[in-house]
């Protein structure tokens, strides 16, 4: 139930609303929930509060606290950034980068783009990986990812004519492209990607047949609806539940999927009078074959699509409709500060980010890289209340972990392959890879709470806690002892800047402190990590290197690490 | 037993989780070792049993999986899905020959032949260790179709969706619910159990089925579990760092997420160390297992554990594997034969295998999905349905039987929502029931166990599959 909107709706099913109810299966209550609010202070009231510019630059721990939101990870180069530019100053810089090579170019540069490649993923991870590790434009790379898992797709479900590597290329470098564009747009380039139409399997869907009784497939009418816009609920501004006689609304019904269903008809790969023998098809966007198209009426959420409507003109009025619905802005404002700043957003942070999601000020709805501003400047996830709320935060998903580090170190391929591959294996590996979640759902929902703990208890969500259990705490570990001892394939670290310091225990464990845990870690971790790091040897290079791989590690395996602020 | 007695039960488990354990993650791994040791002793194998929950997730496409086979059945499915039918002639190998013909809510003799692909699981029907059933479907209580139209009765909340469906399946509550009904039966025995981490087992990733009131359950690979590098041997050299890793990784923290990931890690640390030594102490399991199989890869660990469970102090134990890409909205008849592929190898090995071990009679298992899929078809796959077929297998089924009512073949007939859309005739409660009554729960518990099984008859319950 509470998928996309988390805990607050818990409350309000009929089986457990009753206090007196024994199962006692979801404690949770509105109260609850409404105590949940993330940012200790700043997190009541729907007055926006004025943001005031920075008196005093910020300090490299701030600096570090704020990267660790907006990017793939501080590093020394980029904290010295904000600090000189501040954190909107740093902003515009980083929205007006241009984009680097996409994933799809250096795919046909690799020449994965070879027939011999047609039917494997070949290249896709090192394309994917590389981005994330070493592409300039950290804030926009940040977004790509949370976008890729809100309007999730998997390259194990690019199935039609080959080229799954280029599907997914196209599909990333579509997000990347749009990530401060428009929601509308998103969804637009989205809905009509091969890529989604072949993961949703709206491809090569066709209109209600008559004679053998074949109805359109409902896949994505379903989803875009649950998952990419509105969810399953009436929302308020804030993100919670609009009741009705104390009871959720609920958005839609079957009928409204069958319904739009009827426009996700009759659209394929636009072949542009060549073939599927390469993968040009791959990035435009598709087509309407008009005799497969729906003629009948398209009827859902209100909204009647005249018979006779083309799929063009249906699939237009269809999306303007969608993301004009008032659910949009929190459901989508909402999960994108999850993916950002913190697990539990305050009803407050989260209305003050959907009132710039409907209007960013020039009435303009949608305006991703607004709602992006808004929530990496709201006092909820600036303010310093946050790093002593023992609510504050999320935890880091274990992907962010790892380019966190190659960043923070400057790895690099140097015969750029980027041989990382696939890491979704929970034992050995990070149990995560980009674009390889298990399905549309993500690893992980909004709305999860981990079962028999305090955060459950406390009515508190935590997503990223779905792929957390003893298989995949363990494998995190050993799969980064050897990322920081010896890299991954020739994926490897440059630890220049931490040799010198390496002979003084102290100095080298401050300098970790600052970059990869934005100062976070507690007293007593510190006297921890420095005690055990002094007592190895030092003096020689393989000593110093010894000392840097196990500061890396235990830091990287600290909870105040672990847990983003 | 009470509810009153519930509770104690419950809190005694959860005293010993307490102690076992240690609330907030303070517990040292060789505490946990020791207070496993002395209680592992104390089990035995006389009286185990284990439950294997088979989730297939995506939603099973039903019409292709028990297909119907008489001929007035089979035109009708053929009709209403004619892309996507298999043909009369290749099922005729398959034909389930029962002892008692299925019914119809009207009272006729229906006849069913598995999918091809499922030809391995055969042999173990026709030994009467399968039972095929009926409908089955999540439910609040007995639902008519005029009642579902009229919406005169309360239905399962968000329908034909993904993620709530199957949680509604693990659970009787949509997507947030925080415990699932094998895991409630879980914190039944976890008392009874010399070691509370190993009483619900999870080799396929997380699930709330397994999750209890107080049971937590415990994730593990195929290959079992993953012994931490950095503290089987100094790190990069360094005892010291190690025992700061160690420090630094299963303290209490006053962060509830810090505090949480913790407590996963000491847990881990503790239950590796069990886990090695019990599967370095099994049988052989001579059985082969498919191979590029991952169905077959967890029950075959499932097997493992089970072979030697007195060293693990279990006596009571649910298990839950699964295998995904049952979403068959497209190239069904691409997708689908290899899925059923994998089902039948894998579960026709885990239950040769348990009957290998000796212990058949002992381990129940059964599938499990988000909702069966319509009957028509969208071109070339299916939409999400309700109702379904699934299968019970093990030597304490009474098998070569099929259970509850064969739905009629129809679009918007009498027994579906529309499109073949089934409306269950069996209630998840009611096949969990039967499932929880073998596996020791008395009639109350389960009335607490599974919250919406008070609405069904009494006498209707316990379904009957199991001895």
């Amino acid at each position: 139930m509470s998928n996309s909107i988390g805990t607050p709706l818990d409350g309000v099913t009929p089986e457990t609303s009753s206090p007196n109810n024994i199962l006692q299966l979801m404690p949770v209550t509105l109260g609850a929930a409404a105590l949940a609010a993330c940012g200790g202070g700043g997190g009541s009231g729907e007055t926006p509060p004025p943001t005031p510019p920075p008196l005093v630059p910020p300090t490299a721990e701030q600096a570090a606290r704020f990267l660790n939101q907006a990017s793939m990870g501080p590093t020394r180069e980029q904290i010295a950034r904000v600090q000189s530019l501040g954190y909107r100053g740093w902003l515009e810089e980083q929205f007006a980068l241009p984009r680097a090579t996409s994933r799809w170019d250096w795919l046909v540069q690799k020449g994965f783009d070879a027939a011999t490649y047609r039917n494997s993923e070949a290249g896709f991870d090192a394309a994917a990986w590389r981005k994330l590790i070493a592409s300039p434009d950290t804030l926009r790379q940040r977004v790509t990812l949370a976008l890729s898992e809100i309007f999730v797709a998997a390259i194990d479900g690019f199935i039609g004519s080959g080229w799954r590597s280029f599907s997914a290329a196209a599909y990333l470098d579509m997000l990347e492209a749009n990530a401060f564009g428009t929601y509308r747009n998103l969804l637009q380039v989205i809905s009509t990607s091969a890529a989604m139409g072949e993961y949703l399997t709206f491809r090569g869907n066709v209109r209600y047949n008559a004679a053998t009784g074949a109805l359109p497939d409902e896949n994505y009418a379903r989803e875009i609806m649950q998952l990419f816009s509105i969810g399953l609920y009436q929302l308020n501004l804030d993100g919670t539940p609009a009741l009705s006689g104390g009871k959720a609304q609920e958005t839609y019904a079957q009928d409204d999927i069958a319904g739009l269903a009827r426009v996700f008809t009759g659209w394929d790969y636009d072949l542009a009078g060549g073939d599927t023998s390469t993968p040009e098809f791959k990035r435009r966007p598709m087509v309407q074959i008009a005799g497969r198209h729906e003629t009948g009426a398209k009827a859902f959420l209100g909204l009647t699509i005249p018979a006779g409507t083309d799929g063009v003109a249906s699939l237009n009025q269809a999306l303007d409709f969608i993301a004009t619905h008032a659910n949009v802005a929190p459901f989508i404002s909402r999960q994108l500060i999850q993916r950002l700043v913190c697990s539990n957003p305050s009803p407050g942070y989260v209305a003050r980010v959907a009132a710039v999601f409907n209007d960013n000020g020039s009435k303009v709805r949608g305006d991703l890289k607004a709602v992006v501003t808004a929530i990496l400047l709201d006092d909820d996830a600036r303010g310093a209340a946050g790093l002593t709320d023992p609510a504050f935060g999320k935890l880091r998903e274990p992907m962010l972990r790892f380019i966190g580090w190659a960043r923070a170190y400057n790895a690099n391929s140097a015969s750029d392959a980027w041989a990382i591959g696939d890491t979704t294996d929970a034992g050995t590996r990070l149990g995560q890879s980009p674009l390889r979640s298990p399905t549309v759902f993500n690893y992980f929902r909004p709305g999860y709470v981990p079962p028999n703990t305090a955060i459950g208890t406390a009515g508190l969500v935590a997503p990223e806690f779905q792929i957390t259990n003893e298989s995949t705490v363990v494998g995190y570990l050993n799969y980064m002892q050897t990322a920081v001892s010896r890299g991954v394939g020739d994926v490897v670290a440059d630890y220049t800047s931490l040799v010198a310091l390496a002979d003084n225990a102290a100095s080298l464990v401050d300098e970790l402190n600052v970059v990869l845990a934005a100062g976070e870690l507690g007293a007593s971790t510190l006297t921890t990590l420095k005690t055990a790091i002094a007592a190895m040897p030092g003096g020689t290079d393989a000593a110093r290197n010894n000392r840097i791989y196990a500061a890396l590690l235990l830091v990287l395996a600290s909870p105040e690490y672990l847990v983003q602020k | 037993m009470s509810r009153h007695d519930l509770q104690n039960a419950s809190r005694r488990a959860f005293l010993q989780r307490c102690s076992a354990l240690g609330v907030a993650g303070s517990a040292l791994p060789w505490a946990l070792n020791f207070a496993a040791m002395s209680e592992a002793a104390a089990a035995t194998a006389a009286d185990y049993r284990a439950l294997v929950c088979v989730f297939l997730y995506g939603g099973n496409d039903y019409g292709n999986t028990l297909v119907s086979y008489d001929q007035a059945s089979y035109d009708a499915y053929h009709a209403l899905r004619p892309t996507l039918a298999y043909s009369r002639d290749a099922l005729t190998g398959t034909v389930l020959a029962p002892g008692v013909a299925p019914r119809d809510s009207a009272g006729a003799a229906r006849q069913y032949a598995l999918a091809p692909e499922l030809a391995p699981l055969l042999p173990v029907f026709d030994a009467g260790r399968m039972a095929v059933m009926l409908n089955v479907g999540t439910l609040i209580q007995p639902t008519s179709k005029t009642q579902y139209n009229n919406k005169s009765v309360p239905l399962p909340p968000k329908l034909f969706s993904h993620n709530d469906q199957q949680s509604v399946w693990q659970s009787s509550l949509p997507e947030g619910a925080t415990s699932g009904w094998g895991g409630r039966l879980g914190d039944l025995f976890v008392a009874g159990n010399g070691n509370a981490t190993f009483t619900c087992v999870n080799v396929s990733g997380n699930a709330v089925f397994l999750s209890g009131r107080t049971a937590v359950q415990y994730q593990v690979t195929p290959s079992g579990s993953v012994p931490l590098r950095g503290l089987s041997s100094p790190l990069f050299g360094s005892t010291a760092c190690s025992d700061a890793l160690r420090s630094l990784i299963t303290q209490p923290r006053t962060h509830l997420f810090e505090n949480e990931y913790n407590r996963v890690t000491s847990r881990a640390i503790g239950a590796n160390d069990q886990l090695t030594a019990a599967l370095a102490g099994a049988p052989a399991l001579t059985t082969p297992f498919p191979t590029g199989n991952s169905l077959g890869d967890q029950l075959k660990l499932v097997a493992r554990m089970i072979s030697n469970s007195s060293a693990l102090g279990a006596k009571r134990q649910v298990f839950f594997v699964s295998l995904g890409g049952f979403d068959t909205h497209d190239r069904l008849l691409t997708v689908h034969p290899d899925l059923l592929t994998k089902v039948a190898g894998a579960l026709s090995a885990f239950y040769l295998a348990t009957v290998e071990l000796g212990v058949a009679d002992r381990v129940t298992t059964f599938t499990a999905s988000d909702f069966g899929r319509t009957l028509t078809g969208n071109n070339d796959g299916s939409d999400h349905g309700w109702g379904s077929m699934h299968f019970v297998l093990g030597g304490a089924v009474k098998g070569k039987a099929y259970y509850g009512v064969a739905p009629a073949v129809a679009n918007n007939g009498a027994d579906d929502v529309g499109q073949g859309r089934l409306l269950p005739t069996m209630a998840v409660d009611q096949y969990a029931a039967t499932l929880g009554r073998w596996f020791g729960a008395s009639d109350s518990d389960l009335l607490a166990v599974l919250p919406n099984l008070a609405n069904f008859n009494a006498g209707t319950r316990n379904v009957g599959f199991l001895g």
